[in-house]
């Protein structure tokens, strides 16, 4: 096992973990509806802590209540959210696990606004409505960039201060970074649209920023798209940026003093190609109507999951851009991503294979794995491994069915195969992140 | 209290929802302009030249009384033998056809959500003339239909909507036959083919009891007493009366102004006439086109002229028969005389009786409730008691005489009437121009038979006017020889 890349640590400038297997980031609505958090979540992190990973990408959180994706997340937008903070981090450091941080703001991608932001539309680089769900936005001033700018180096400062491994910058998946760096959501006229440099000036004023909050000796990577396929969907719509423009903006994020780069795709969350695998259209009926009053175009949306002759319809746009590949999808993007800078990459996307984790991190493609559903179906993933096996007995089946039910349901796996049909010991095993609960003891 | 401020979702809904509806109402409102401009409720076809108005234009008969276009155009070829002789079509019975002209002259086209066509003017007032039975037909405005067999025609309609065959279906398919009418137009003629047979089988009802009645035969038409049963539903069942009579010239208006008009003098207002005329070729004080009336009213009154005497006159003879005229016949019929347009009572003119007798006071005062509500309502009606004095202008294409049409030439209207024909044929349009009027001893040319028209039948009486009957054959000569030049 000492020769196994999987086990061998990984060295950052800052932080050093110890095997390749990265928790990535995946979360429920598990904290109080302000943000503030919740005992689940504790919980929940410690899972995959005690399950061997070598360090733990936090869910998104908020710098801001007005860039939350949806209530019940755990923010860091406020001083008084570093006690939980550190919480987490004592809980999993109890298992030799690294705890790092996700700063991010949703933009206009924001699925559920809440009470405090109802009245408001969501801050963008554009104003420009999001085309799935028909998200509002306005663009965003200069005053208030500025303002976001602050927000992400006071997350930092308070990941810090909460005595955490360090903070990603969620610059994929079409929350806020990526929506000032995709050439097709970025319309701006200003210093911030345009050029891919003007599109980057955002998240390199962020790294800027954090570094002067805290410094050269606290770990900062940023999760970034390898590509954008904004018009996964919808063809009409842009394709966003391509590989070597994102090479070329991790190659400005390392001389800003970056760390490590995540390599991640897609324009939007969720997207065709992220996470890879399937869309369980029946469950999403019973979640996705809690969306209905946040976008202009759920509604519609909606009626194409509900009724079943509507569904080839939603079907069509959703997977005719769709792929075969789901293990390793980003390998290649993230294996030019590594070829151009000295830092170490790290590549998401539906890992779940030991011999094929071995076989990218050889190759090069990149330094460490994240893994995000595979470790919600089997969170002992890493001690299989450990075992000599190279796959769980009951894998996960990318059927995203976890996806669908984050909006509305305990976050877990809902792929009822993987509990002989039982229904009852799925929900059951659901539940268990909420044990224990803060007041039995 | 504070409305509930509305998030900018909502705010984007509403305004999304407006915007939707905003098309909608634009689409449908485009939708309707196309289904207007395909189904354009009521406009008909329009001719700028008045003689073709007069011919082809709609005077307002279609939308209560028309027939789908392409229903009338089928049914020669789905029911032929319901016609009475050799076509084509609805020539048989007499319409007249122009070369390249798609329907015949007096049949008027107009958009009533479907195209239909209706009775104009022209159908009882432009007749045709031939010199020899070789000769090219000449058709002349104005003058009497005399190869029109108008009841034939009514009487064609209601036999085909009577038959098992005439279902949507195969009305449908004969179409086919001539053109593609989408979906639309489709279902249109669908609901029209079961309306039409409703419209026609209840004229034929209204007026069925004309069967128990002379035929009218070409040239001629009961003019009133469908009016008591169309326009008054009068119970017939004791009313035995026979109105028919010929069809008059309509030509030179103007100096009949003021005369008593019908062929018994019951009206003296020109504009009353016409539009009675009118409700009887079908249109409704609704539905009648006022303004494509006036224009076939004013070219009457002041333009339309009988067209002169076409063959040779022996103007010797003429001047002669002249000063006959002058003596005989110019206090009742010369215009400016003393008599003409008056009414010479029954007991001395003689004539047959019947048409006279059919208009009666309890109809006169009916006829004063017709076009009610406005500015032009009927008031002129009267009962008379005899047959009008009329003028003789292009009376040499009035053929045959007296106002039942029962004598077939001038000449012979100046015989005894024991000497007049008993019996002769009507429909027959080469000229006499010895007798003066048209050849009335041809029952058939090739395979079309004429109209027998036997003078003992009730209401066809050839009596009366017996001025001019005791003239010797020569001065009868010469008068008629005058008279083709009136």
């Amino acid at each position: 096992m000492a020769d196994d890349i999987l086990f061998q640590p990984l060295a950052f400038r800052n932080l050093t973990v110890k095997n390749r297997i990265v928790r990535s980031n995946i979360a429920g609505r598990f904290d109080n509806y302000d943000g503030s958090g919740g005992y689940a979540r504790i919980n929940w992190e410690e899972k995959f802590a005690r399950g061997g990973v070598g360090a733990i990408l936090s869910s998104f959180v908020p710098v801001s209540i007005r860039g939350r994706i949806m209530p019940n997340y755990a923010t860091i937008h406020a001083d008084n959210r570093v006690p939980f903070w550190r919480a987490v981090g004592e809980r999993v450091h109890q298992h030799g696990c690294k705890y790092i941080l996700q700063l991010s703001h949703s933009g206009r991608q924001q699925d559920i606004g809440g009470v405090e932001n109802l009245r408001r539309k969501a801050l963008s680089s554009t104003g420009r409505t999001e085309s799935q769900n028909g998200f509002l936005c306005q663009a965003m001033t200069p005053g208030e960039i500025r303002q976001t700018v602050a927000d992400f180096a006071q997350g930092a400062r308070r990941a810090r201060e909460a005595g955490l491994d360090g903070v990603e910058l969620h610059g994929a998946n079409g929350y806020l970074i990526t929506q000032f760096l995709s050439s097709g959501i970025n319309d701006r006229q200003d210093e911030y649209g345009g050029p891919l440099e003007n599109r980057a000036r955002f998240v390199l004023e962020i790294v800027e920023a954090i570094r002067k909050e805290v410094g050269r000796d606290f770990h900062l990577q940023v999760k970034i798209n390898g590509e954008d396929r904004g018009n996964a969907v919808y063809p009409w719509e842009k394709k966003g940026n391509t590989l070597p423009e994102t090479v070329q903006v991790c190659q400005w994020l390392e001389q800003a003093g970056v760390d490590a780069l995540h390599v991640s795709c897609g324009s939007s969350f969720p997207h065709p190609l992220n996470p890879p695998g399937g869309f369980p259209v029946d469950w999403a009926v019973k979640t996705y109507d809690i969306m209905i009053s946040s976008g202009v175009f759920v509604f519609q949306r909606y009626l194409l999951m509900r009724y079943r002759p509507l569904r080839p319809l939603f079907r069509y746009f959703w997977e005719h851009s769709k792929g075969e590949v789901i293990e390793g999808i980003n390998a290649e993007a993230a294996r030019a991503v590594k070829q151009a800078v000295k830092i170490p990459v790290l590549c998401t996307g539906g890992f779940q294979t030991a011999s094929f984790i071995r076989k990218v991190i050889g190759e090069g493609c990149c330094d460490a794995v994240s893994i995000a559903r595979s470790l919600v179906a089997n969170p002992d993933l890493v001690q299989i491994f450990a075992s000599g096996r190279d796959r769980p007995e009951k894998p996960c089946t990318y059927c995203n069915k976890c996806l669908v039910n984050a909006i509305k349901n305990p976050l877990g796996c809902y792929e009822l195969s993987r509990f002989d049909g039982d229904y009852d010991r799925m929900i059951q095993e659901v539940m268990s992140v909420f044990e224990p609960s803060p007041f039995a003891q | 209290m504070q409305p509930e401020e509305i998030t900018p979702v909502e705010a984007d809904q509403r305004h999304r929802t407006w915007r939707a509806v905003s098309i909608v109402v634009i689409a449908l409102f485009a939708v309707s302009c196309y289904l207007y401009r395909v189904f354009n409720p009521n406009y008909p076809v329009v001719y700028n030249d008045i003689r073709e108005h007069f011919k082809y234009g709609s005077i307002g008969t279609e939308p209560m009384n028309g027939v789908p276009y392409w229903i009338w155009k089928v049914l020669p070829e789905m029911f032929p033998e319901k016609l009475p002789g050799p076509g084509p079509g609805y020539a048989s019975l007499g319409f007249l056809y122009e070369p390249g002209r798609d329907l015949p002259i007096g049949m008027a086209r107009r958009r009533v959500y479907l195209d239909r066509v209706g009775l104009n003017c022209a159908v009882c007032h432009t007749g045709t003339l031939r010199e020899t039975p070789s000769s090219p037909r000449r058709i002349i405005l104005g003058m009497p239909a005399n190869n029109l067999d108008l009841q034939a025609y009514f009487r064609f309609l209601a036999a085909c909507v009577s038959d098992g065959r005439f279902t949507a279906d195969n009305v449908l398919l004969a179409i086919q036959t001539h053109t593609r009418l989408d979906p639309l137009e489709r279902l249109a003629y669908r609901a029209a083919v079961w309306e039409t047979r409703e419209v026609v089988l209840q004229r034929k009802q209204l007026i069925s009891f004309m069967d128990s009645r002379p035929d009218w035969g070409p040239g001629r038409v009961d003019t009133f007493n469908p009016y008591k049963t169309v326009q008054f539903r009068f119970p017939m069942d004791h009313d035995a009366t026979i109105g028919t009579t010929d069809l008059p010239s309509i030509w030179n208006q103007k100096p009949r102004e003021g005369m008593q008009l019908h062929w018994d003098g019951n009206n003296t207002s020109l504009e009353e006439r016409n539009k009675s005329a009118a409700l009887g070729g079908g249109v409704t004080p609704v539905s009648v086109d006022l303004a494509a009336m006036k224009r076939i009213e004013d070219w009457l009154r002041d333009e339309l002229q009988p067209p002169p005497y076409p063959y040779a006159v022996d103007d010797n003879l003429a001047r002669q028969g002249e000063a006959l005229y002058q003596a005989h016949c110019a206090s009742c019929h010369a215009f400016g005389s003393a008599y003409v347009g008056k009414v010479t009572p029954i007991a001395e003119i003689g004539t047959d009786p019947h048409r006279l007798d059919s208009f009666t006071y309890e109809f006169a005062a009916n006829m004063g409730t017709l076009f009610a509500g406005y500015p032009y309502r009927f008031t002129h009606f009267r009962k008379t008691q005899g047959y009008a004095n009329m003028p003789l202008d292009g009376v040499w294409l009035r053929a045959p005489y007296l106002h039942n049409g029962s004598v077939p030439t001038l000449r012979d209207l100046l015989e005894p009437p024991e000497n007049r024909p008993k019996v002769f044929y009507r429909g027959y349009d080469v000229y006499d121009s010895h007798k003066a009027g048209f050849v009335s001893d041809v029952p058939e040319e090739n395979g079309r038979k004429y109209f027998r028209y036997d003078t003992a039948v009730p209401g066809n009486g050839n009596g009366g006017h017996l001025y001019g009957t005791k003239l010797k054959d020569a001065e009868k000569a010469a008068l008629v020889e005058y008279m083709k030049k009136l």
